[in-house]
């Protein structure tokens, strides 16, 4: 029984940092109706910028530095790739009717991105030390680190904060204004586009940190982004990408199924009924379970 | 019709492209280097199959699938455990070899792997976009797994090593190889090209440009959709069981996402919808990292920044580039039509003749939530008449269009047409019956020539099977040409003839009006819905078009006519209904209804009805 719980606790806390990605992708689609399919890469950069500034690659051992330096250079990146990926990738595809041309665009920087950063940093793997010291807590035979729970304060304070945000004040109501009618939202005098780079700068910041916090439990290397970006995205189509709290029910469902197939089946397949769910719910509910229906108009 | 004569310089193009057809077939007798011709050349070919699969799906329907590796692995792996001898895979953990032979194996590998593209196409029924772009990678790692962790079946990552290929007794491994994967590759691109020229490809790019527009022109969505998906799984099946014999070794790794997103990037630099573009798009991505050495670190990004800028500056890639640079080269023959298309005798349609009431909606009811749109609707079109349905802004006009055409389902009561209850059937099944409609924002396939928009409507009158299709037998060109010059008769009608091979996105607004009608009046209807055709037009627009509609109904065929403007309901109408706030407030003939003070209330407001 210790087990079964420890492996949903463990799985909960997996689902946390998919479900901080998850909401990242969110972001973009309420505002834009796109996804920013290199979000990612942006994960793996906020890992890579926070190990760089934290450790020393040669010795593996603390810089001596505080925390924060890390933690500011992560949201510096963040705001930075936000922008890029909007300006180059986002905004030239919008002229375009096509839908695959910004899915494709965004696809492209990642891809940049990743290669850049093998080729300017390295292809190995490091260790990122946590603030918090690897101890092991145990809460009655339940063990979890303190990162981890880190992890999960972090993500429900970024998840709840920026949707009080969004629900409760103005900017946030010129958020949803955009998200709503986009040509309404600017006859009120709302600037629209720039809503919409916003929003994709709080989304890659909100990338960049689940990178920084997914870090000490992982190893940091340039392929570490892709496989969460994947997850997450599955998270946010489970949870629906129109849904404010969704992804964070999306995170549970999938981080928990990882770790109870990867106890009892197999750790090879423990992605398989992460992926199954998604397509089970694209095929019964396309926009979720959270989503909302959209009724076509002609 | 006349056919279109060929000038010197395109009969020389012609034949040099013959020519470059046919040189490599010559390759192996005269190269001896193995490296650029069995394995580059081989490989591009290969790959280049998997490119024309995914065009299918990315180019014709508009889905995003960024799993086809996934696919490809399925061809592969089938081929692999079929044709592959437990001989040379010894000390192996793989435990079934059936060894097949060659021919056999590569049959079966095609269909299996087009079952797996059955399976992807549902889905892509259900959504679109960049849910679908995940659900498609989500497949792919879902079958990416399974080779990796099925290692009794598959050997896992070890991969499985093929026996040489040998064909009466000689070995094909060598630059011979070409002649095993070439003409499949040429097979491919001919039934692809002739398959996209057909009725077939016209229903794609309907399906591509607007659902409901395909739809309502008496196209399945689900039968297209998923033969679309379950052709270009084939096509990435055949592509995976040659793989194998490229380098006699498969191994889990090559089958990755990075595979797919490569075999895209492909496609995008060549261009969609284009087998030049196809080839070339794939060239380039296999040789580029070949000749600069120093690239292959730094391939990844090139290929990024690459695909960006081919995105936003060359949307239909290498190849549209091409075609803008020699028009002459890449210009498919536009039908010519002579005085003798022309229609002699006046036009024949379908007429309603069975008696039936063409259109019943027995207490329709549309609720949406909590609103309801149209509340307890009884309408009776009667045969070879005009019936106007109007009403103000938000009174239930269009959804009731919606309900009559399938669109939307009736929360409760019936909808009838030609005596049959059609509530339950679907949108195509309703244009198949007969029930044609005109849409209030247009709904051209922009992208399409005038005379193809027409064709799509003719849809269902194309009687030519699959395989005819794909074949290209000669009783589907003389099909296509006769619904040519239907089409042509249909745009007579309604005087675009002379704008026949125009870009339907090059309409202005009052001849995009017009060709909707063409369009709609090619299913042969029984029942034509025109949802607010006059809305933007000028007066005198109005009047030519009342004159169309006013033909349609001297055919026979009776007529749903949803508007707005009075003068020309008044003008034209049999017999008129008013809805306001989804319920029939007045019913009648035009005079009558007009002084209704229920219906002065509604249009003017319970003042402007006082001062009236």
């Amino acid at each position: 029984m210790t087990e079964v719980l420890q492996l949903i606790i463990s799985g909960a806390i997996q689902g946390m940092i998919y479900a901080l990605i998850a909401f990242g992708y969110n972001l973009t689609f309420s505002t834009s109706k796109t996804i920013n399919f290199s979000l990612g890469q942006i994960v793996m950069l906020g890992g890579v910028v926070g190990y760089i500034l934290y450790i020393d690659m040669q010795t593996g051992h603390l810089k001596g530095l505080p925390f924060v330096v890390p933690l500011l250079g992560v949201l510096v990146i963040g705001t930075l790739a936000g922008a890029l990926v909007h300006k180059t990738a986002v905004e030239p595809s919008l002229k375009f009717k096509s839908e695959y041309t910004w899915i494709l665009a965004t696809l492209a920087v990642g891809i940049i991105i990743k290669n850049g950063v093998e080729q300017l940093w390295s292809t190995g793997d490091y260790k990122m030390i946590s603030p918090l010291g690897d101890e092991v807590i145990r809460i009655g035979g339940i063990g979890v680190y303190a990162q981890e729970i880190l992890i999960v304060v972090v993500s429900l304070g970024i998840v709840c904060g920026v949707e009080m945000f969004k629900r409760r004040t103005i900017y946030g109501k010129a958020i949803q204004a955009v998200s709503e009618d986009k040509a309404t939202a600017s006859l009120m005098g709302i600037p629209e586009k720039f809503v919409i780079t916003v929003s994709f700068m709080m989304s890659a910041c909100i990338a960049a940190i689940a990178g920084l916090l997914v870090a000490p439990l992982t190893f940091v290397s340039a392929s570490m982004g892709m496989v969460l970006g994947i997850k997450a995205y599955s998270v946010s189509i489970i949870g629906g990408l129109e849904s404010g709290y969704g992804p964070l029910v999306g995170g549970l469902i999938l981080g928990i199924s990882e770790t109870l197939t990867a106890r009892y089946i197999s750790t090879g397949y423990k992605e398989m009924p992460g992926f199954i769910i998604l397509i089970v719910v694209i095929l019964f509910k396309p926009n979720g379970l959270f989503g909302k229906k959209i009724i076509k108009k002609v | 019709m006349k056919k279109a004569e060929l000038t010197g310089t395109q009969r020389t193009i012609k034949l040099l492209q013959l020519l470059l057809i046919i040189i490599p077939f010559t390759l192996p007798l005269w190269v001896q280097n193995e490296y650029y011709v069995h394995s580059m050349l081989g490989r591009i070919f290969i790959y280049t199959i998997l490119v024309v699969s995914l065009d299918l799906v990315v180019g014709y329907i508009g889905d995003i699938s960024i799993g086809h590796a996934g696919l490809f692995a399925v061809g592969a792996y089938t081929m692999g455990i079929l044709n592959s001898t437990a001989a040379v895979n010894a000390g192996s953990t793989m435990q079934l070899f059936l060894e097949w032979p060659f021919m056999p194996a590569l049959i079966v590998s095609v269909i299996v792997t087009g079952f797996f593209g059955f399976l992807l196409g549902f889905p892509s029924l259900r959504t679109s976009g960049p849910y679908l772009a995940v659900t498609t990678i989500a497949y792919g790692l879902i079958i990416y797994t399974f080779i990796n962790e099925q290692e009794g079946l598959t050997n896992g990552t070890k991969g499985i090593q093929m026996a040489p290929l040998n064909f009466f007794g000689v070995n094909f491994n060598d630059n011979k190889f070409i002649w095993v994967v070439y003409p499949f590759l040429l097979l491919v691109m001919y039934l692809k090209t002739n398959l996209s020229k057909s009725f077939w490809g016209r229903a794609f790019e309907a399906i591509k440009f607007s659902n409901i527009a395909a739809e309502s022109s008496g196209i399945s969505k689900v039968r297209f959709k998923l033969t679309a998906f379950v052709m270009s799984a084939c096509i990435a099946g055949l592509a995976g069981a040659l793989f194998t014999h490229l380098d006699s070794y498969i191994a889990p790794n090559t089958f990755s996402l990075d595979f797919s997103i490569l075999a895209l990037m492909a496609l995008i630099f060549g261009g969609v919808r284009s087998t030049f573009g196809n080839i070339i798009g794939m060239a380039l991505v296999v040789i580029l990292p070949d000749l600069f050495t120093w690239f292959k670190d730094y391939r990844l990004m090139v290929f990024g920044l690459l695909l960006l800028l081919t995105l936003f500056f060359l949307p239909n890639g290498l190849a549209g580039l091409l075609r803008k640079w020699f028009p002459k080269v890449f210009e498919e023959p536009k039908p010519i039509f002579t005085a003798s298309d022309k229609s002699k005798i006046e036009f024949q349609m379908e007429k309603c003749v069975d008696g039936h009431i063409p259109l019943a909606l027995d207490q329709v009811e549309m609720r949406f939530g909590g609103l309801v749109a149209v509340n307890k609707l009884d309408l009776k079109v009667q045969p070879g008449t005009i019936h106007g349905l109007m009403g103000p802004n938000g009174s239930g006009k269009s959804t009731t269009v919606n309900v009559i055409t399938g669109l939307y389902n009736q929360t409760t009561g019936d909808v009838s047409a030609f005596g049959k209850s059609i509530g339950k059937l679907k949108p195509y099944e309703r244009a198949q019956l007969g029930i044609a409609r005109t849409f209030q924002n247009l709904q051209l396939f922009g992208d399409l020539t005038v005379l193809e928009n027409v064709q799509v409507g003719l849809h269902k009158h194309y009687k030519s099977s699959f395989f005819a299709i794909l074949l290209g037998l000669p009783s589907v060109k003389k099909e296509e040409t006769g619904k040519q010059i239907e089409a042509y008769r249909l745009l007579e009608f309604v005087g675009l003839e002379h704008l026949a091979n125009e870009q339907a996105k090059n309409l202005a607004y009052g001849q995009s009006r017009r060709l909707e009608i063409a369009r709609a009046m090619a299913l042969s209807p029984k029942l034509i819905l025109l949802d607010e055709p006059a809305a933007g037009l000028t007066t005198s627009e109005i009047k030519e078009f009342n004159e169309i509609i006013l033909k349609i109904k001297s055919a026979g065929i009776a007529v749903l006519l949803i508007e707005h403007h009075m003068d020309m309901m008044m003008e034209i109408s049999d017999e008129i209904t008013v809805l306001d706030f989804g319920k029939k407030i007045a019913e009648g003939i035009p005079s009558v209804v007009q002084k209704n003070p229920e219906v002065v209330k509604a249009y003017l407001g319970a003042e402007g009805a006082l001062d009236a």
